[in-house]
């Protein structure tokens, strides 16, 4: 009886909380794309293209780096998701909208730094991802880092 | 060169299936594949469980269990009672192989198990609330009745192979994904218990009839044993314990009685100075 | 669709850019692979489950980027680069992103 009283009540949290969590997750989630797109909207015209150098039209008076990086996590639910569809192979659907919002989350702050900067254009941008600690542990933290870097240009003339 | 301020369509780096729609397809796969590694564990430990020499069973599980046994006796007047009934209800099973052993648990619980090497196990619980000898042989008439059908070891086989089959399923997957499965096992495997059960009733009242004459421990065991604070009643009461409804066992009993030909009513003899604990 | 991880498109002319345009994924093989693949780095070898894994990851996330330039209008992608990482165990995640172009 003890037991099975335990593996229920084990059952109910574990239960209660994907419960939680996809109600939770969902609202940050659709939170978080509201945030990216209305960014994405008010800094399209600032260039970010993967180019090594200027395009040669471009009259550049001054440039730097800069940087844009963030660190996200998935709710339980989707861990749970994860965790079974490693299970049977194929796309984990599950972590596609964390990927997609730590890179566009990264672009934008990127962006923003731009625009903090002064610059008109950043160019040779690249993405560098980095797993967050504990990684090899089952009950590690699901993160993803995602560094944006590239070379902000003030330009004489608009791109 | 001209830039073009555009921004590409939204989404197309996210798949559109539902989460829901995807939980609850994983989770039925992983259930199914469950229940399939439950079913082949249990039909292979059938298959073999049968053909293991008992005095190999029994050298490889002599002293797995005889600690509890001595710790016990040294302190349980009860258990020397206990082990002539035993002897007695054995007795009933020339051909049987085993030198049946008795052990006394402390557990509140009242349950009895049938362990491998042949111990017979009866807790606390069960002693203080049995209320005459008859129900008592009942009890190890069943219990013999497990080792009759070697249940004891498909019992213990299945729980190993289950358990292995799932550490390999856990070696890729999430810990959640484990106790998904094995919830679900363990379902599947109650569900095989039953009739192991019910067969062991049968046995064991075989062994009743031979002893007394009568079966009427059999039934006035099951009758007040709900009382001792057993599951509910109810579908999900009923597949969540391991011994199915007495309803259902007491039903069954009665089939056997009367197809028999055994008094399912008789004199109830006394309790052998067991239920005055120490 | 032109797909190029240098600057130009050789022996064409770059007329429009617009931005970066990435293709993201996330796959995993099945249980039974991993536990192959377990047994095999024993031994050491190919992973050939595994070699087989980022191919489909590559061209799962090639495939994404392709759609978002093809929703710009773009014809081109130059200078494409892959990043990976690792969120989930045995799983391979790949970025591919590189700029949009229209090529004349």
């Amino acid at each position: 009886m003890d037991t099975q009283v335990e593996l229920g009540v084990r059952l109910g949290i574990s239960l209660a909380l994907l419960v939680l969590a996809y109600f939770t997750g969902a609202a940050v989630e659709r939170r978080h794309y509201a945030s990216i797109r209305k960014r994405e909207l008010r800094w399209r015209s600032l260039p970010a293209i993967t180019f090594r150098s200027v395009p040669p039209s471009w009259k550049v008076t001054e440039s730097g780096l800069i940087t844009g990086s963030v660190v996200i996590s998935v709710d339980y639910f989707k861990r749970f998701l994860a965790g079974l569809r490693a299970i049977f192979g194929g796309r984990i659907k599950a972590y596609e909208s964390l990927l997609d919002r730590a890179r566009r989350e990264a672009l934008m702050r990127l962006k923003q730094q731009a625009v903090e900067g002064g610059y008109h254009a950043i160019v040779n941008v690249r993405l560098e991802t980095c797993r967050m600690a504990n990684a090899g542990n089952s009950e590690s933290i699901a993160g993803l880092e995602v560094l944006a870097f590239g070379t902000g240009v003030k330009l004489l003339n608009a791109p | 060169m001209k830039f073009d301020p555009s921004l590409p369509e939204d989404g197309i780096n996210v798949s559109r299936t539902h989460p829901l729609r995807e939980a609850l397809l994983l989770v039925g796969g992983v259930a199914a594949i469950a229940l399939a590694v439950a079913a082949v564990a249990a039909v292979s430990v059938d298959l073999v469980a049968p053909h293991i020499p008992i005095e190999l069973e029994v050298r490889l599980f002599s002293g797995w269990f005889d600690r509890a046994v001595e710790a016990d006796a040294a302190v349980d007047p009860r258990e020397q009672s206990l082990a002539e009934l035993l002897g007695r209800m054995a007795g009933h099973w020339p051909e049987s192989p085993y030198a049946f052993e008795i052990a006394i648990w402390d557990v509140p619980e009242p349950n009895a198990v049938a362990l491998p090497g042949g111990v017979i196990a009866v807790t606390h619980g069960l002693l203080e609330n049995v209320e005459s000898e008859n129900e008592l042989a009942f009890v190890l008439g069943h219990e013999l009745g497990h080792f009759r059908h070697r249940d004891h070891l498909r019992g213990l086989g299945r729980g190993v192979a289950f358990s292995l089959l799932l550490v390999a399923v856990g070696v890729g997957g999430g810990g959640s994904a484990v106790e998904l499965a094995s919830l679900a096992g363990e379902f599947a495997q109650r569900g095989f218990d039953r009739e192991q059960e019910i067969e062991a009733d049968r046995f064991g009242l075989a062994l009743l009839a031979a002893e007394y004459g009568h079966v009427a421990g059999a039934e006035a065991f099951f009758e007040h044993l709900p009382e001792l604070g057993g599951p509910g009643e109810g579908a999900l009461a009923s597949y969540f314990s391991t011994h199915p409804l007495h309803a259902d066992r007491i039903q069954a009993l009665q089939a056997t009685a009367r197809e028999m030909g055994w008094a399912l009513r008789g004199e109830h003899r006394p309790l052998p100075a067991l239920s005055t604990p120490r | 669709m032109i797909l190029s991880n240098t600057e130009t498109v050789p022996g064409k002319q770059i007329t429009r850019f617009f931005g970066v345009v990435s293709g993201s994924t996330v796959r995993a093989k099945h249980i039974g692979k991993d536990i192959m693949a377990g047994f095999k780095n024993i031994v050491g070898g190919e992973l050939k489950a595994y070699t087989e894994l980022i191919a489909e990851a590559r061209e799962d996330a090639v495939g994404r980027m392709v759609r978002e330039a093809e929703s710009l209008g773009a014809n081109a992608v130059v200078n494409i680069r892959f990043s990976t990482s690792s969120v989930a165990q045995g799983a391979a995640e790949l970025f591919a992103y590189g700029t949009a172009v229209t090529v004349e």
